[in-house]
């Protein structure tokens, strides 16, 4: 448990301060602060100053590490559905099924997802419902390989074969003997999974694609920090290294959760 | 070894049939169109440009067209960069993705082996945990971070290395390709090093490494000998995902620092809606991303004989 409660701890410190400070802070996001535009860090009670819009940039920070972290969480949780179940269905129903289930999940680990995931995004218009959806069944693939796998070892251990021999309805047995026994792996899967949400969600951000004004999100910040790198460095690292931080942890978390578990 | 290819060439082809019908169906069902611009355009006027580019067919007749005119190698011309083809802007283009790509991916492999081997010499040291703890870390640096931050420290802080741009030719001054490939490398070297080293330690710990010891062979021969081929397993079937990752990657690169690859082109088209050109990249993609896996999967057959079947 040792290794896996440092990281745990720094990503629970951010998720914290990213709900509990909009509530302290006197400004909110898109509040602008007409006297203080570009406003140096620890001006005028803005501890990390302004940006180019007279926005303070911590208030901004909280609220869009809020966003970004609750659109991870939504989308692994979404993936986490859909991987379990699609991976419990192949992995106990076996041969013909479990054939095609897994021949489906490898034609679409080929597809350019991330690119039908912009497409999507331009075409539907940017709403962060879309951007969960779109992730979401991106991430799920990984998951229903495990998933399957794991399945596939139970089956025919003799506490399941018990319960079948006694005539425990499948659905009974799915739920009561098989899920408790993949529900490590399964928390694993999504704790490794969170990174790689939050950099698709980020990475539509940076281009424009992800989450909209005046919603922000930590890629919005990014990128607007680097486009005004010159002047305003800040603006791209205490974004950037906030983003870094939850990123590590969280695959520290998920890597060594993992290592516990499968 | 000729059945395996055949046999992956013959699935491909239905998955790029999906692919292609999956984006066609997509971008043609939705709102808004190439030809809505601030004015509305007069009818005539519209008619007569979705004629011309032929979007005045039926759906299926559209598809089928664009089916023949792509085995040609055909797309078509592109519905915003006007008097060009979508085919010439691919091959204007393509070059520097694929040059961008293979730099990174040689520098990810030369980083990533190198980081492993040491790591895994001695399992559990300090050198072991350290490296690891790294490869970690940069596992998790997202391009789109380290791009700005190392143009921000090396371009304009530094001023070394220019923050953008190509200069004259594709290679002519390897001054600009520095900091997109070391940004495009980085996550992927973090994989393969962590790949590499559990593939190497398993494979140090095996009887006949043992046994070659005992003969006296030295550290070094016995990795190039007898360890190394097995230990790469993992690495190649991590190419084809690599690959994926690189190409996506290499969208937010090109962007950052202002090089005129297929991926920027990709997402000024999809903004757009130029969707020959949309549909070529899909395409493309598609087919570069079936092919690493190919590539990945003989290669793992020529280093692990046991999973030729």
């Amino acid at each position: 448990m040792k290794r896996i409660a440092l990281p745990a701890a720094i990503v629970a410190l951010i998720a914290l301060a990213a709900l509990v400070l909009p509530m302290l802070l006197p400004w909110s996001h898109d509040a602008i602060d007409w006297d203080h535009v570009r406003a140096a860090p620890a001006t005028a009670g803005h501890w990390l100053g302004t940006d180019e819009l007279g926005r303070d940039r911590l208030a901004r920070l909280a609220v869009a590490t809020r966003i970004t972290l609750a659109v991870a969480l939504a989308a692994a949780l979404v993936s986490m559905l859909v991987g379990v179940g699609w991976g419990m269905i192949a992995g106990w129903a076996g041969g013909r099924t479990d054939e095609l289930m897994m021949r489906i999940v490898d034609a679409l680990y080929a597809l350019p997802f991330m690119f039908i995931v912009i497409v999507l995004m331009v075409v539907f218009g940017r709403s962060i419902l879309l951007v969960f959806v779109g992730i979401g069944l991106v991430e799920w693939l990984t998951m229903a390989r495990i998933v399957r796998g794991q399945v596939m070892t139970l089956r025919h251990r003799p506490f399941v074969l018990a319960a079948e021999a006694s005539g425990a309805p499948v659905r009974v047995i799915l739920a009561r003997h098989i899920l408790p026994n993949i529900a490590g792996v399964a928390l694993a899967y999504l704790t490794l999974n969170l990174p790689g949400i939050i950099m698709i969600e980020s990475f539509l951000s940076f281009l424009g694609l992800g989450v909209q004004e005046p919603l922000t999100s930590l890629g919005i910040l990014v990128k607007e920090g680097a486009d005004d790198m010159d002047v305003a460095p800040m603006g791209l690292q205490v974004p950037g290294g906030v983003m870094v931080t939850l990123l590590v942890c969280l695959t520290l978390v998920g890597e060594r959760l993992r290592d516990r578990f499968a | 070894m000729r059945a395996l290819v055949l046999r992956r060439l013959l699935t491909a082809i239905p998955t790029l049939l999906l692919v292609l019908l999956a984006s066609f169906a997509l971008m043609r069902f939705a709102p808004g169109g190439p030809f809505d611009g601030e004015r509305p355009l007069a009818p005539e006027t519209r008619a007569a440009l979705e004629a011309a580019y032929g979007l005045n067919l039926p759906m299926g007749e559209q598809f089928a067209l664009f089916l023949q005119r792509t085995l040609t190698g055909d797309f078509g011309p592109s519905l915003v960069y006007r008097d060009f083809t979508v085919t010439q802007l691919i091959a204007d283009s393509l070059p520097v993705s694929l040059t961008l790509g293979g730099l990174a991916i040689l520098l990810a492999l030369v980083l990533g082996l190198a980081a492993g081997m040491v790591a895994a010499l001695r399992p559990g040291g300090w050198a072991d945990e350290t490296l690891m703890l790294v490869a970690t870390i940069v596992t998790a640096l997202p391009s789109f971070v380290t791009g700005p931050l190392l143009a921000l420290i090396f371009g304009l802080w530094l001023g070394l290395l220019p923050v953008g741009g190509l200069g004259d030719g594709l290679l002519s001054a390897p001054q600009y390709w520095i900091m997109p490939v070391i940004a495009l490398a980085l996550p992927v070297a973090g994989a393969i090093a962590k790949l590499a080293r559990a593939g190497l330690a398993a494979a140090l710990a095996q009887e006949h490494i043992r046994t070659a010891r005992a003969r006296g062979l030295g550290t070094g021969a016995i990795i190039a000998r007898h360890a190394l081929r097995p230990a790469l397993v993992p690495v190649v079937s991590y190419l084809g995902p690599a690959a994926a990752g690189l190409l996506t990657g290499a969208v937010v690169i090109e962007t950052v620092f202002a090089l005129p690859g297929l991926g920027r082109y990709f997402v000024q088209g999809a903004l757009n809606r130029d969707y020959p050109l949309i549909m070529a990249v899909i395409l493309l993609y598609a087919a570069l991303i079936i092919a690493f896996n190919l590539i990945a999967d003989l290669l793992y057959g020529w280093l692990d004989p046991r999973s030729r079947a």
